[in-house]
């Protein structure tokens, strides 16, 4: 029922999400064999100082096309579009979880109805969780049969694998911003925080000497273009001693960022 | 030769229930035992803790000491078994604003399997509401009427309603009154709180002030409504003055007088001209007044368990 309600509520944003995602990636991936000969020219990435637009320069102009188109994917698909529109969703469907209900007094109606609070919070949660991550894996899988247009190849399982880690780190967006709406009663004032959050992350993120503690950097260039070749298997992705793990510290994340919004939303009083 | 009334068991037992929001206490140990079919009133001023003490009850709200059971659940850690039995009205009307009526309806009754069909359709049809319009363009008193019906409908045992009259107009006022009265009937045992007196006294089966967070004793309560009957309202024809053998207690807005009289205060009207009085009310109980003077009274809030 609580599901239903939270569905009705954000299958607006969903539906926008999925039309802004696939807006964001045909038309880069279309412009493929023209831009590839225009980045084998340019010179504007080794002008910068940024070591990373380097990379990622040197990554989408490389020499074998096949190659290169891997890059561009990674950057355009998941670097540029998921990080940016997957972030942004995860934060504007999260902000009203619980906040919105405070605002407008429907809070205490729902809390006094005959649900635990760990059903309320799961049944706000799952279908949030749902548009959030499902659109990033339907969008890019569209990818594919637009790559065999440009007589090109996109590895699905990579592309799966690649598309599974950024609805990990929208996820982790999500349940952050769930968090933080049930501590917080105003939904400017979650969106705010959050935001602010983000920004902080982005602006470390552009800052070399700090770079490496940036949350985005576990879903940048240099993360997306070794699992889109294949050099990083979905074991390295999950598992932290052996390989980098990145994927399971965004769901240790999720994980604790649900946790402390279900002991949150325990405690709470209207 | 009837049989002698068989006690009901209790359905909410308080004890020494107090609630504190860090260094204020709205609630001093409230002491509260509402047998199964009872119909309570509980009435107080703004911020004397109706609305926290309802809150506690359905474990909205963790109490700070005392202790509190609803069907032998405590609210603190059973609230689900006990919201499952209870139906409670929030005082502040929470409705989702973008969904239309029916659809809130559904939604909201969704929660309860059993409901009472026959009440359901009875409310509808004296309420009138436009379901198939959003709640957004509703007016105040439809939102309460349609939080009402989202109350009273599911089949339920206990029904918490804080302020159910707000916003309503007196012949709705009046069918709810009915509406409560074929719940309680029906065995259901029923909480309301409100500011209308005269309207839950005629209701309830039992009355309870609640002042400062604290019940107030029945003896100070008959104490200050026999003082009010002494005290008539007159209004006074234009030109004249206030008869000997009364002295006035406070001129209100709408230029009645309040005054309180040496002896009764029927002989006292009886023994003035007709042309001195435009009008007069007495033995009516207004409820600011008795707010007042509960609130001069020195005698003991409640006398049992209280810990002022």
């Amino acid at each position: 029922m609580i599901a239903g309600k939270t569905w009705r509520e954000v299958r607006v944003i969903a539906l926008a999400y999925v039309i802004i995602l696939e807006m964001l990636a045909v038309p880069v991936l279309l412009l493929w064999p023209d831009i590839y000969a225009d980045l084998q020219r340019s010179t504007l990435f080794q002008a910068i100082n940024w070591d990373w637009l380097k990379r990622i320069g040197s990554g989408v102009s490389n020499s074998n096309e096949q190659i290169a188109y891997l890059n561009w994917c990674s950057v355009m698909l998941f670097f540029r579009s998921t990080n940016l529109v997957g972030t942004a969703a995860a934060v504007l469907i999260g902000t009203g979880l619980f906040a919105r209900e405070r605002e407008s007094n429907t809070f205490e109606f729902l809390l006094a109805r005959p649900v635990s609070r760990s059903s309320l919070l799961w049944q706000k949660f799952w279908p949030c969780a749902l548009v959030v991550t499902i659109p990033i894996i339907l969008v890019n899988a569209t990818v594919v049969p637009l790559s065999w247009s440009l007589e090109l190849d996109l590895p699905k399982w990579e592309l799966f694998l690649a598309s599974v880690h950024a609805a990990v780190f929208a996820l982790a967006f999500l349940t952050l911003t769930m968090y933080v709406s049930t501590v917080v009663r105003v939904q400017a004032h979650v969106a705010s925080i959050v935001g602010a959050f983000a920004i902080l992350q982005i602006g470390m993120y552009l800052t070399q000497r700090i770079r490496p503690y940036s949350l985005f950097r576990l879903v940048d260039f240099d993360w997306y273009g070794p699992i889109m070749s294949g050099n990083t298997p979905a074991w390295q992705m999950f598992n932290p001693i052996h390989g980098p793990g990145f994927t399971t510290y965004l769901l240790m994340g999720v994980v604790l960022c649900y946790f402390l919004s279900w002991r949150a939303l325990r405690r709470t009083e209207p | 030769m009837t049989e002698p009334a068989v006690a009901q068991p209790a359905v909410i037992t308080i004890q020494g229930l107090s609630k504190s929001y860090d260094s204020r206490t709205v609630l001093h140990g409230v002491n509260l035992e509402v047998p199964r079919g009872q119909l309570l009133g509980l009435i107080g001023p703004n911020g004397a803790g109706k609305t926290t003490l309802l809150r506690c009850l359905v474990g909205l709200v963790q109490r700070s000491g005392g202790s509190a059971r609803l069907f032998a659940h405590d609210p603190a850690t059973e609230s689900l078994a006990i919201r499952r039995r209870t139906c409670y009205l929030p005082g502040e009307t929470g409705i989702y604003h973008q969904m239309t009526g029916a659809r809130f309806l559904k939604f909201a009754l969704g929660f309860y399997p059993v409901h009472c069909r026959d009440l359901k359709e009875r409310l509808l049809e004296q309420f009138e509401l436009p379901l198939n319009k959003r709640v957004r363009s509703y007016s105040a008193g439809m939102k309460q009427k349609l939080a009402l019906l989202a109350t009273l409908v599911p089949d339920v045992d206990l029904y918490l309603l804080d302020e159910p009259d707000r916003g309503l107009d007196a012949s709705v006022r009046y069918f709810l009154r009915d509406v409560l009265h074929s719940l309680k009937d029906k065995g259901k045992t029923i909480v309301l709180s409100s500011h209308h007196l005269s309207e839950v006294e005629s209701l309830a089966d039992r009355l309870e002030f609640l002042m400062q967070g604290r019940l107030v004793s029945e003896q100070r309560l008959l104490r200050a409504r026999a003082q009010l009957r002494r005290q008539p309202r007159i209004r006074l024809r234009p030109g004249q003055s206030l008869p000997a053998g009364a002295t006035m207690v406070r001129k209100e807005l709408d230029g009645m007088l309040v005054v309180t009289t040496e002896n009764d205060p029927m002989q006292w009207l009886r023994g003035i001209a007709n042309d001195v009085i435009d009008s007069a009310e007495i033995g009516v109980d207004r409820l600011e007044d008795l707010y007042q003077l509960l609130l001069r009274d020195d005698l003991p809030l409640r006398d049992d368990g209280d810990e002022a």
